[in-house]
């Protein structure tokens, strides 16, 4: 029994030495590593929305309603004079895993635009989704997740009828169809609720801008 | 001197961990897609074993030997965490396109194979030794297919528009399938090569 | 995503051998004939589960809340590390003929990638507690299915022909390849 004890003993040494040297390494670098993934959403969120002045963070409030997606962050975005929309940051299953989409939309209930922030799919097939120069439409040259911008809440979005599908990965297309939807309706559901009560302090009449004077979406 | 240069160089061929040992074989065909994620996973297993090779050639005298696995795997695990942060913090891009392959560093047959067999049992610079010339081995392997799969595939090298512009890239090798394919054939240069090594003179066949 | 589609996907369209390269070392190793396929793939379809069912309590309820998430892959495979070895000490108590037969391969099973992948996908992939497990049994069913199949591949070519430089290892590598391309045909399953 005191040999086990003195095993388990040196076994509990080791173990805590590791646990010790990791929590070191993690300060230093679990800033850094936060801060890459704020960089890669600041990024995004100034592609969808340029003249975007500053985010107010409304997580708490944004849910979504499809089992699988998740929103896990949300964003009313301001330009220096006015409310510009909404962005929401969601996560949902794709084809090889996680995949996270930003989705932008605007107060007239549209797509603002939508950018993927992460995806792990096959190279040269979902993962198309991802690329810059891969367009789902040669002619104008439109990329995957840029069709979504403009398309309106209430229209339909079927693969391969309303919504352009990436040859050979469907399954990813339609997985990131489900993820925009649902980030998408999410927010509208906000934004529904929002018109009543006053967003933030520092805009200036932003439930009465709502009322669809505002940016519309489309690039 | 001599002797560890002899360490060293086992591991690049005649006990190459993938091609001859056959051990650590996930990873390597998983992250060849492309060359940068093949040398990428070189150098961060090269990392890990080298300090876990060391560390545990250093308390050689004190691990108990009934309890050395569960200690080898608490040291292997700490270092492949270390080399999980350090690339999420400061090469995302590398450490989002290996994903689950970078903490599965921790159980490379390869580390807990050297480590057992070797290490435990050696002086740390023979380990070190050892640990680079294994390292050097995975790694070359691991860019040999790399490189093979990216051109054919995509026409890239590490990113780079090799192949001209006309050049319909094959997606197979880029596909799993076509990294067996890479791999078998791999394994059959290597084959060889071992054969020719050792009979200088004779007929080849 | 729904339960039937995570287990197909695992079982099939995403095979963690054929289209994942995940516990190649076994895959290799173990296939020599089909019985002690089917074994391996059992016991690694029991580990995994049981895994996931330990692990995933333990990173939700303990590491997330002291926010210790930096110690997930230390404690995941310290976890599947002493699940084996209480699968070692039950087989050798009760089950002898089996433990022997299994023989060095029994603690391996610490070091197949594909058991402790699923354990961090379980987390990565956001998936509720039903949904880990319902992924844990596709992807180890997965597992079984490809090792069965690579026995019986080997089994036939013991008396088929094969050249010279291709012989041993390479031609398997091969034959993988070719059940792969077989396999990325079940991506149409997946409406």
């Amino acid at each position: 029994m005191k040999d086990n004890m003195k095993l388990g003993f040196i076994l509990a040494l080791f173990a805590a030495a590791a646990c010790a040297s990791l929590a070191v390494v993690y300060s230093v670098t679990g800033p850094a590593i936060a801060i890459q993934s704020e960089k890669a959403l600041q990024e995004s969120l100034k592609d969808i929305y340029p003249e975007a002045a500053n985010f107010e963070d409304i997580t708490a409030s944004v849910k979504s309603s499809v089992e699988g997606v998740a929103i896990e962050q949300a964003f009313l975005v301001k330009s220096a004079l006015a409310p510009l929309g909404v962005a929401v940051k969601a996560k949902g299953s794709s084809y090889g895993g996680a995949a996270r989409m930003l989705v932008g939309v605007s107060l007239t209930r549209s797509i603002a635009g939508v950018r993927v922030l992460e995806l792990n799919d096959t190279p040269g097939l979902g993962a198309n989704a991802k690329s810059a120069t891969y367009y789902v439409n040669k002619a104008d040259k439109i990329t995957f997740p840029g069709q979504y911008a403009g398309k309106y809440l209430t229209d339909a979005f079927e693969v391969k009828k309303d919504v352009a599908a990436i040859t050979a990965a469907t399954i990813t297309s339609k997985a990131l169809t489900v993820i925009v939807k649902a980030a998408a309706d999410s927010a509208a559901a906000w934004l529904e609720t929002s018109t009543l009560a006053a967003p933030g302090s520092e805009s200036p009449a932003p439930a009465e801008a709502a009322a669809g004077t505002d940016a519309t979406g489309g690039k | 001197m001599k002797n560890l240069w002899k360490t060293f160089k086992q591991g690049i061929i005649y006990e190459n961990p993938l091609l001859m040992l056959m051990i650590g074989l996930c990873s390597a065909l998983a992250v060849t897609s492309n060359v940068s994620n093949g040398i990428g996973m070189g150098l961060a297993m090269t990392f890990v074993l080298l300090f876990s090779e060391i560390f545990i050639s250093l308390f050689r005298k004190s691990i108990p030997s009934s309890a050395r696995m569960p200690i080898f795997i608490i040291i292997i695990a700490a270092f492949t965490t270390m080399v999980d942060l350090v690339m999420k913090a400061y090469f995302p891009e590398l450490s989002k396109s290996m994903g689950v392959f970078i903490p599965l560093i921790v159980v490379n047959c390869i580390i807990m194979g050297r480590v057992e067999a070797f290490a435990s049992k050696q002086k740390i610079l023979p380990a070190i030794f050892d640990s680079f010339g294994m390292g050097l081995g995975y790694t070359w392997v691991l860019v040999g297919i790399a490189a093979v799969r990216e051109l054919l595939g995509n026409g890239t090298f590490a990113g780079l528009q090799i192949m001209p512009q006309s050049y319909q890239p094959i997606l197979f090798f880029i596909l799993p399938p076509g990294g067996f394919l890479v791999f078998g054939l791999f394994i059959s240069l290597n084959i060889w090569l071992k054969k020719r090594m050792q009979k200088p003179g004779k007929e080849r066949a | 995503m729904d339960l039937m589609k995570i287990f197909l996907i695992a079982l099939l369209v995403n095979n963690v051998v054929l289209m994942r390269f995940l516990a190649l070392c076994s895959y290799i190793g173990m296939t020599s004939d089909v019985g002690q396929s089917i074994g391996m793939g059992s016991a690694v379809t029991f580990v995994t589960v049981l895994a996931t069912a330990a692990t995933w309590p333990l990173y939700h309820f303990v590491l997330v809340p002291l926010n210790l998430t930096f110690l997930k892959i230390l404690v995941f495979i310290l976890v599947i590390a002493s699940l084996v070895q209480l699968v070692e000490f039950y087989l050798k108590k009760n089950i002898p003929g089996l433990y022997a037969a299994m023989g060095i391969y029994l603690p391996l099973i610490t070091t197949n990638c594909a058991i402790l992948a699923v354990t961090f996908e379980n987390i990565d992939y956001g998936y509720s507690f039903i949904q880990s497990i319902v992924y844990a049994v596709g992807v180890s069913l997965g597992y079984l299915l490809a090792m069965v199949l690579l026995a019986g591949v080997r089994d036939r070519m013991k008396t088929s022909p094969v050249p010279k430089f291709l012989q041993g290892t390479p031609i398997l590598f091969i034959a993988s390849s070719l059940l792969g391309i077989a396999f990325m045909g079940f991506s149409g399953l997946i409406k």
